[in-house]
């Protein structure tokens, strides 16, 4: 029998605004605690909420074997790595000083907009430990940023986003993103008069990625449910094109182990290797069933069994700046774009209700309302630019990812 | 129950939660799981700035009170401030659901449920993948404040979502079959209604091909009536959105003209359904709210802070997703009224059009959207051949206008896995419905 633990802990003080004025301030402690046992093949779990007593929680994932839900996979053991990734930001005594200091810079230097909504300061803990010596062991501690902008004079209830998420507060820096993204809004501009043009987005952004979550989720590969089942080793996308699923804490807040303990190599595990379809993301029971590669690719609640969830994906960066990757040419940077989607042939189609014109290095101005569309294939086909070997912002680790889309106006 | 500290406002919120999740994966179960835990979320106002705590461990609610309070300043006329002034007190128990509480019922009868479904999901040919998810969630909710509320009420809800994945050659299809209720016994004998699913689904896989981009009539089914609802004007009813906002308030007048006369959208938390919240998570009495009452806006969304600020009366809308959160502005059942036409009528009137029957999301700015996931053409007045949409667009205020027809039954729908997202909070129970909604002119790619 192997009993696996797993702790997860946050703390977190959150500063709302309204009106570039902070409204409340909130505070959270909360630990979660999973206990799994798994015996004969199957697997038991159980889980609380803050305290708990230990002979209870064991008792109740020994009750839950009843369920007979089979595990007939090895869990893992013999690996121990901490990974603290937590420094120090800001002392929590001075974070609500300097973000009413940060406000007050931006009721005078945004003086047409008023701002919304958190700064999250936040510290995670995760611990997923087992009597086959495995302890693995992930701590954070980071600042997000997330402010709703509105121009004073409009009548939307949001205009756009400002914000960032990452492990350096440098108030410098974060006026100077949201200046840019501001000055930029109050600058209108027209649609260049092209059919089709280079679209950028945040390499953070999902949207362009929902697609590629479902065709290479492992059920559905395996099953034959996605477009991508019968192309396993087969060259599908452009040559530029390496994806991968990461769970490197370098990149995003996030444990380095999936729910089942693996553990990649750099924590990454490569999907599609310059065009190539390699494998789609797994957890054991999926890899198993389908005969499928381990990507480590297992999620799970607190107190529920791992199962397959999605990664975080990332494309590999090229060796060019985004202003290379344009080429002289205009791009349309995506702000916002809500409510997109492929069709199941592929198709995708998105508004973006805000953009900017974008030479590569600066906003130029506000474009109006338009949409974009593409398709699955081309888009990390024969379409497909690139992702920049530059930041979007010091502050985060999210690039720029271009792609030439058929753009029309609303 | 509570020292409240003295000159300041203070509120506390406890959740009792029951849960269950059941999944099944091509027959296999995955996840068979109930929760139980209690939370609580602790609120302190000194008038100028709110203090918060969320915490997991019930009995140290007194303490948390007391460090809130640490961190604000006294104010011995916090009694007299507007916003407390408007709080509603109440001393009231509500517990609907004792009788038929989903935590008294066996779990195998839960797994039972589901496996009544799979003999019929084994009969398509084309069906390569499927999942069947129970899920049930029971709260009782517990609300003091150191005005004088005492309350304890209770929500439920109970549902199944079957996920299905389909295949014929180089063409795929997913989609969901949903139901869910405020009782469990509400959830059975739906087999039928599942064959007939999935032999829409086969067909839709079969014969569907890509739209051509255009502007069309489009028709609306009851859930995607909802969404529209939901999206294009609901989000924009809540108040939180506008305060400090002159511009907006002079533009979202009470008793300006914003939609087609036959057009009414209605917020109500007293509905059964995912959306039932007969007190919001200030203590406030659920309202029935006409957010659009024959094409004049009528009203809006508020918590105590909002309706203070623009001068209107609370409508018991502050929601908080789980005791982890505050409240702020959110719907609970939100749907479009009844028209006069039949449902026969509203189609035969359209030569050329798309209809739309399943939705995969919705989102709601200036330009609202809807994903389509099920959609068909309409030609001389009849659903035609099933068309794949990724996305359909609007301006909300032109849109609004343009609704010419609506349905004479309303169907109230409440989602299962999914709900409403705003912001950091997310799902949040909510229902929402309509009737058949025709729109003149829709942009569709």
């Amino acid at each position: 029998m192997v009993k696996e633990k797993y702790i997860n802990k946050v703390r977190e003080i959150s500063i709302n605004v309204v009106k570039t004025q902070v409204e409340s301030i909130r505070r959270k402690d909360i630990e979660k605690t999973g206990l799994r046992i798994y015996k004969d093949g199957y697997i038991g779990c159980s889980g609380a909420i803050g305290k708990y007593d230990e002979a209870e929680l064991e008792k109740k994932a020994m009750g839950s074997l009843k369920n007979k839900i089979s595990y007939a996979y090895e869990p893992e053991g013999n690996l121990t790595i901490k990974e603290d990734f937590s420094q120090k930001i800001i002392k929590e005594e001075e974070l609500l000083n300097e973000f009413e200091e940060l406000l007050s810079i931006l009721r005078k230097e945004q003086p047409n907009f008023d701002f919304y909504n958190k700064l999250n300061l936040l510290e995670q803990e995760a611990r997923l430990f087992n009597n086959k010596g495995l302890d693995l062991y992930y701590k954070d501690k980071y600042i997000s940023l997330e402010l709703i902008f509105k121009e004073k004079s409009s009548i939307h209830i949001m205009d756009g986003l400002v914000g960032f998420m990452g492990r350096k507060y440098d108030k410098d820096l974060v006026l100077r993103d949201i200046n840019r993204v501001c000055n930029a809004f109050l600058n209108k501009v027209e649609l260049p008069n092209k059919k089709r043009m280079p679209v950028v987005f945040d390499s953070y952004e999902r949207l362009p990625f929902m697609k590629l979550l479902q065709e290479l989720n492992g059920n559905n590969f395996g099953s034959n449910s996605s477009l991508l089942s019968d192309k396993m080793g087969k060259k599908v996308f452009n040559d530029n094109f390496t994806l991968y699923q990461t769970n490197n804490p370098e990149y995003w807040p996030l444990p380095f182990f999936d729910a089942e303990g693996v553990v990649n190599k750099n924590y990454r595990y490569d999907l599609i290797e310059k065009g190539i379809i390699v494998s789609p993301y797994t957890d054991k029971r999926t890899a198993h069933k389908y005969n499928l590669p381990l990507t480590g690719s297992a999620k799970a609640e607190y107190d529920g069994v791992p199962t397959l969830g999605e990664p975080m994906l990332q494309i590999e960066e090229s060796k060019k700046t985004a202003k290379e990757l344009l080429g002289g040419e205009m791009g349309i940077y995506v702000a916002i774009a809500f409510g997109g989607d492929f069709t199941p042939e592929g198709k995708f189609s998105t508004p973006v209700q805000l953009a900017f014109l974008f030479d590569g290095e600066n906003f130029i101005g506000k474009l109006p309302e338009l949409n974009i569309s593409s398709n699955l294939f081309d888009m990390f086909g024969n379409s497909f630019i690139g992702v920049s070997k530059d930041f979007v912002s010091p502050l985060s680790k999210s690039r720029y990812l271009i792609i030439e889309m058929e753009v029309s106006k609303l | 129950m509570f020292k409240f500290p003295e000159n300041l406002y203070s509120d506390v919120r406890i959740e009792d939660v029951y849960e269950t999740k059941i999944v099944y994966k091509l027959g296999e179960v995955e996840e068979a799981r109930t929760r139980k835990y209690k939370g609580a979320f602790i609120r302190v106002f000194d008038g100028q700035r709110w203090y918060y705590s969320s915490t997991s461990n019930i009995a140290n609610i007194q303490n948390e009170l007391e460090t809130l309070a640490s961190y604000a300043t006294l104010d011995e006329k916090i009694m007299e401030n507007p916003i407390v002034k408007k709080f509603q007190v109440h001393k009231e128990k509500l517990i609907k659901f004792e009788k038929d509480s989903v935590e008294k019922i066996e779990e195998d009868e839960k797994h039972e449920l589901l496996k009544n479904f799979f003999p019929i999901l084994k009969e398509s040919k084309f069906m390569t993948n499927w999942t069947a998810t129970y899920v049930d969630r029971k709260v009782v909710k517990s609300f003091y404040s150191s005005k004088g509320s005492e309350i304890v009420f209770d929500t439920q809800t109970a549902g199944f979502s079957i996920y299905l994945y389909f295949s014929h050659g180089e063409k795929k299809f997913s989609e969901g079959f949903q139901k869910a209720y405020n009782s469990f016994y509400k959830l059975h004998g739906k087999e039928e209604e599942l064959k007939s699913f999935i032999k829409k689904c086969e067909e839709f896989l079969l014969n569907s091909k890509p739209i051509e981009a255009g502007q069309y009539t489009v028709i609306l089914s009851p859930l995607a009536a909802g969404i529209f609802a939901h999206e294009s004007f609901g989000h924009k009813s809540e108040s939180d959105f506008m305060l400090g906002n002159e511009a907006m308030k002079k533009e979202w007048t009470v008793g300006k003209k914003v939609g087609s006369d036959i057009l009414s959208i209605v917020d109500d938390g007293n509905i059964e359904g995912t959306g039932y919240t007969p007190f919001d998570d200030e203590g406030t009495k659920a309202e029935k709210t006409y957010l659009i009452k024959k094409g004049i806006l009528s009203g809006r969304l508020h918590n105590a802070t909002t309706a203070y600020h623009l001068n209107e009366d609370l409508t018991g809308n502050a929601r908080a997703v789980n005791f982890e959160f505050e409240p702020i502005v959110r719907m609970t059942t939100t749907f479009i009224e009844a028209g006069s036409k039949t449902k026969e009528e509203l189609f035969s009137e359209v030569e050329d059009g798309v209809y739309i029957e399943g939705v995969k999301h919705g989102s709601g700015m200036s330009t609202f959207t809807i994903a389509p996931s099920v959609a068909y053409r309409i030609r001389d007045g009849k659903i035609a051949e099933p068309v794949n949409i990724s996305v359909v667009t609007g301006n909300v205020m032109e849109t609004l206008k343009e609704i010419d027809g609506l349905s004479n039954e309303v169907e109230l729908l409440s989602s299962v896995l999914g709900g409403c997202g705003k912001m950091e909070q997310w799902p949040l129970p909510v229902g929402f419905g309509g009737p058949y909604v025709r729109v003149k002119k829709l942009n569709v790619y």
